[in-house]
């Protein structure tokens, strides 16, 4: 897979520049937005309740930026609308008057992807969100976008079923979320992606057209287009409706904890695990900074001497896992595991998990700011690529605690940093992106689960070549021909790439540095 | 058999193809034939193989990915993985001849389907040529990656219509410790009896019903498949049903051998629980009932109506009379919808035209060569 990128990966980096959204527009451009908006809020009026129409600033306000809250803008309306039929009445109203639409589930997306747009309706999906149908002898439920993913589970488990896919955001991040960023969690490895839970996803064409895309079976007539919505971040259409596998609750899970003196050794030991032939329903690696911040923030019992710990969680019958944490053991000790534990307790399961998913905020109160990277890498690269961020982390003089989804290669390094020194914010996302640059060198991706959006647009320059962008784009427009979804994010245009990689020729030497860019 | 990466020659022939506006036949293996519908073979249609772009490009056990050229024959990628302990878990049907380009094309898994996902659930990156000739990667080889719209997954049973699959990454998985088949008597109308099941943690990987007999295949650990057996109940198979789901899966069992005179054999696919349906002829059912074969006399749109009304879709699985879709047929907005997005990989209709659904190659004009 030989094609050149669009901009140059080189250790050197470029400037990691956002677009400009919170800079003050001018006078006239002002003027013309606040006429806009009051015309277009007489007419979505006449489609939609009152209520469903926010127009004035202080309603407008909490939705300026999703979870990546670096990135502010203010839309021209936000839209709560309650009915399937309303959200056609605004796609076909957007389509009509080219006025762009963004969507938003809970707004806890980390890339930007839900960031409004300052000429365009905010679609906010909080209304739709009751559980419309679980049946447990037929395995599933049907639930509207807005469903909270942990209330999915709730529900189920009376029956002794569960969905899936964890996040760590689970307690807030809605369905319609999960389903436009193909999220994972903690045991997609045995369990997999949103793309291997769903059943079928019922969307909103920029045109108002309703379709369903697979179905209550195992595969539909036609393309796969449920493989192509999942994790096309809000550019395809508006997802208005999901049907989610529930799976059986496993009997018995338990946790096996495994402190290591280097990260290397541990890195190690989870191929080890695989090479038995074991796939555990979660194996998690944190480094000494993360096990530190997440035992001082959780009081989790971790060993704090630990150079870098393994959390590793077997499920299934009784028997399976009886087996499984014996083989487990025996492998970590081959691997010159320095102690190991098993839980003793559900209580003490849940504990040494809750240090791990607390992990962020944790490392949150060690400085007054982070700033979360999601890249994916072959796992045989880890100690290389643990090596090369700490150089990077010395250099920018930056600390980096890392937390990593070891089973399947997913990597979130937190960089520590404080946006209220000057410059410092900047510093921080041109290490993020060095990072990111890093991981698609050694064959992975600049994204593993929490999307591209605005975030990562110039990265994707350095992942994929010209042509392949234009195919992007291409599939784009075969759902929204005059690009009103989510206009800007996800994919870049040839143009942004051409002058992402033209700034990296000069050297981080700005051309014209009082224009604005992009 | 030599590895030998045909990319370059591969890429050359489709540039060649669209600037004379000459339609390709896609094979591999040419194991699937008698699939799909026919196509009125036009003087100019030209046939191209991907069957010597073969090989292993990379397998790493203990990442638990393989990357492979489309032309690499099935049964030497099962044999490599399974030297190494490890399956592709989708457990794709294996007829004569059958390539991983062709097995990914037309999307099919085998038994473990329902309990252990589908081939398009695998695929984790492609390397395909477009309509224009271009090479494009999507994807790659790690679990995780959401950079870009899934192009890899969009390929996985598109029937080569969406662009000629050159190289393919995909999850592998270690193979079960222990597995064992039971087989209990039941009743043929009895599908809803998998449902049960369904919903409780059993280690099943394969579920089916077929002459009054279900047969239950559990994987895991001995311990676990041992204790799941005892409380399942059931006898272990006779010798006529030896090797049974390997013969179901790659179709070389009696039941899709024979035909009476007449009978037809199509696959519908419907929700595990969906009702019998109502259509006359002999049925075995797969995938704990969300796969069902039917060899049946009645006729084409009879069928696609039963399959319709089940929520489900129907797939003609035998040579057809010219003009009878083999594919349940496509409309409205999902058809428009469909059609754009094959205008995306491939405007002028130069991959399989007719093959697939013909509607989404209907009422589109081809612009001659040289008018791009």
């Amino acid at each position: 897979m030989s094609a050149e990128p669009v901009a140059a990966t080189s250790a050197e980096s470029a400037p990691h520049e956002h677009l400009p959204v919170d800079e003050p527009p001018d006078e006239d451009v002002r003027a013309r937005r606040l006429a806009q908006r009051r015309r277009y809020a007489v007419e979505l009026r006449r489609l939609l309740p009152d209520d469903a129409v926010l127009s004035s600033e202080e309603e407008l306000r909490p939705y300026e930026s999703d979870g990546l809250t670096a990135l502010k803008a203010t839309p021209l309306l936000v839209v709560l609308p309650e009915t399937i039929e309303q959200v056609q009445q605004i796609m076909r109203w957007a389509r009509d008057h080219s006025v762009p639409v963004v969507a938003r589930g809970a707004g806890t997306g980390l890339s930007g992807g839900a960031l409004p747009h300052e000429d365009g309706v905010l679609l906010g999906l909080a209304k739709f969100n009751r559980i419309l149908e679980l049946d447990p002898s037929r395995g599933f439920a049907r639930v509207q976008p807005g469903v909270r993913n942990l209330a999915i589970s709730d529900a189920a488990r009376p029956h002794g079923l569960y969905y899936a896919p964890d996040p760590s955001s689970q307690i807030a991040c809605t369905i319609g979320g999960n389903v436009a960023e193909n999220a994972g969690g903690v045991h997609c490895l045995k369990y997999g992606l949103t793309v291997h839970n769903v059943l079928s996803v019922t969307v909103v064409t920029i045109d108002g057209d309703l379709i369903t895309l697979g179905s209550e079976g195992h595969d539909s007539a036609g393309y796969d287009l449920l493989a192509l919505i999942t994790g096309s971040e809000g550019m395809l259409a508006v997802v208005v409706e999901v049907i989610v596998k529930l799976l059986p609750v496993p009997p018995v899970a338990r946790l096996l904890m495994a402190a290591f003196d280097s990260v290397e050794a541990a890195g190690d030991a989870v191929g080890r695990v695989i090479a038995a032939g074991i796939i555990p329903a979660g194996l998690e690696l944190m480094d000494k900074p993360a096990i530190i911040a997440a035992d001082a923030f959780a009081q989790c019992g971790y060993p704090t001497d630990a150079a870098a710990l393994l959390l590793c969680e077997l499920d299934g019958t009784e028997e399976e896992v009886v087996s499984q944490i014996q083989q487990v053991s025996d492998v970590f000790s081959g691997a010159r595991a320095a102690s190991l534990h098993v839980a003793q307790s559900e209580e003490e399961r849940l504990l040494l998990w809750k240090g791990r998913k607390s992990a962020f905020p944790a490392v949150g109160r060690l400085a007054p700011d982070y700033y979360c990277i999601d890249g994916t890498i072959p796992r045989r690269q880890l100690s290389h690529v643990l090596q090369r961020m700490e150089q990077l982390s010395s250099e920018y003089g930056l600390p980096i605690a890392n937390v990593f989804h070891a089973g399947d290669g997913n990597l979130h390094p937190l960089i520590m940093f404080d946006a209220g020194k000057p410059g410092e914010l900047h510093r921080t996302e041109e290490l993020g992106s060095r990072i990111l640059q890093l991981c698609v060198e050694v064959g992975g991706t600049v994204t593993g689960e929490h999307g591209v959006g605005l975030e990562k647009i110039n990265e994707m320059c350095v992942q994929f070549d010209a042509a392949t962008l234009t195919q992007f784009h291409a599939v784009k427009a075969a759902f929204d021909p005059d690009g009103l979804l989510n206009p800007g994010k996800a994919v870049p245009t040839l143009q942004r790439c051409a002058e992402f990689g033209a700034m990296h020729v000069h050297h981080g030497e700005l051309p014209f540095p009082e224009l604005e860019r992009f | 058999m030599n590895d030998s990466d045909e990319s370059a020659g591969l890429i050359d022939t489709v540039r060649q193809a669209a600037s004379s506006a000459v339609v390709l036949r896609i094979t591999g293996g040419d194991s699937k034939k008698r699939l799909g519908n026919r196509i009125s073979a036009d003087a100019t249609d030209q046939a191209f193989s991907t069957l010597s772009h073969t090989g292993i490009i990379s397998y790493e056990p203990t990442e638990l990915v393989v990357s492979v050229r489309a032309g690499t024959p099935l049964q030497r990628l099962n044999q490599v993985l399974d030297d190494a302990g490890q399956m592709l878990a989708f457990e794709p049907p294996e007829f004569p001849g059958s390539t991983i380009g062709g097995v990914l094309a037309c999307g099919m898994s085998g038994p473990r389907r329902p309990f252990n996902g589908s081939a398009r659930d695998y695929v984790l990156g492609t390397r395909i040529i477009n309509g224009q000739g271009q090479d494009l990667s999507f994807g790659g080889e790690v679990m995780k990656n959401v950079a870009g719209y899934d192009v890899s997954r969009l390929q996985v049973g598109a029937w080569g219509t969406l662009g000629v699959l050159l190289d393919v990454s995909m999850k592998v998985l270690p193979r079960p410790e222990a597995e064992m088949t039971l087989v209990q008597d039941a009743n043929a109308e009895d599908t809803q009896s998998f449902i049960s099941l369904l919903r409780q943690p059993w280690p099943l990987s394969g579920a089916m019903l077929l002459d009054n007999r279900r047969y239950l295949r559990l994987s895991g650990s001995e311990a676990s498949v041992r204790a799941a057996a005892r409380e399942l109940g059931g006898e272990a198979p006779d010798t006529e049903d030896a090797g049974i789901w390997q013969s179901v899966r790659d179709q070389s069992h009696h039941y899709f051998l024979d035909r009476s005179e007449g009978q037809t054999l199509w696959r519908i696919s419907v929700a595990d629980h969906a009702p019998e349906l109502a259509l006359q002829g002999e049925w075995l059912h797969e995938w704990a009932g969300a796969q069902r074969w039917v060899k049946t006399r009645q006729s084409a749109d009879e069928v696609f109506q039963a399959a319709r009304s089940a929520g489900g879709h129907a797939i003609r699985y035998d040579e057809g009379p010219a003009g009878e879709p083999a594919f349940q047929p496509l409309e409205g907005a999902m058809l428009r919808l469909q059609s754009r997005i094959r205008d995306s990989f491939d405007r002028e209709r130069l991959f399989n035209r007719g093959r697939f659904h013909p509607e989404l190659d209907a009422g589109q004009s081809y612009p001659t060569a040289g008018s791009t």
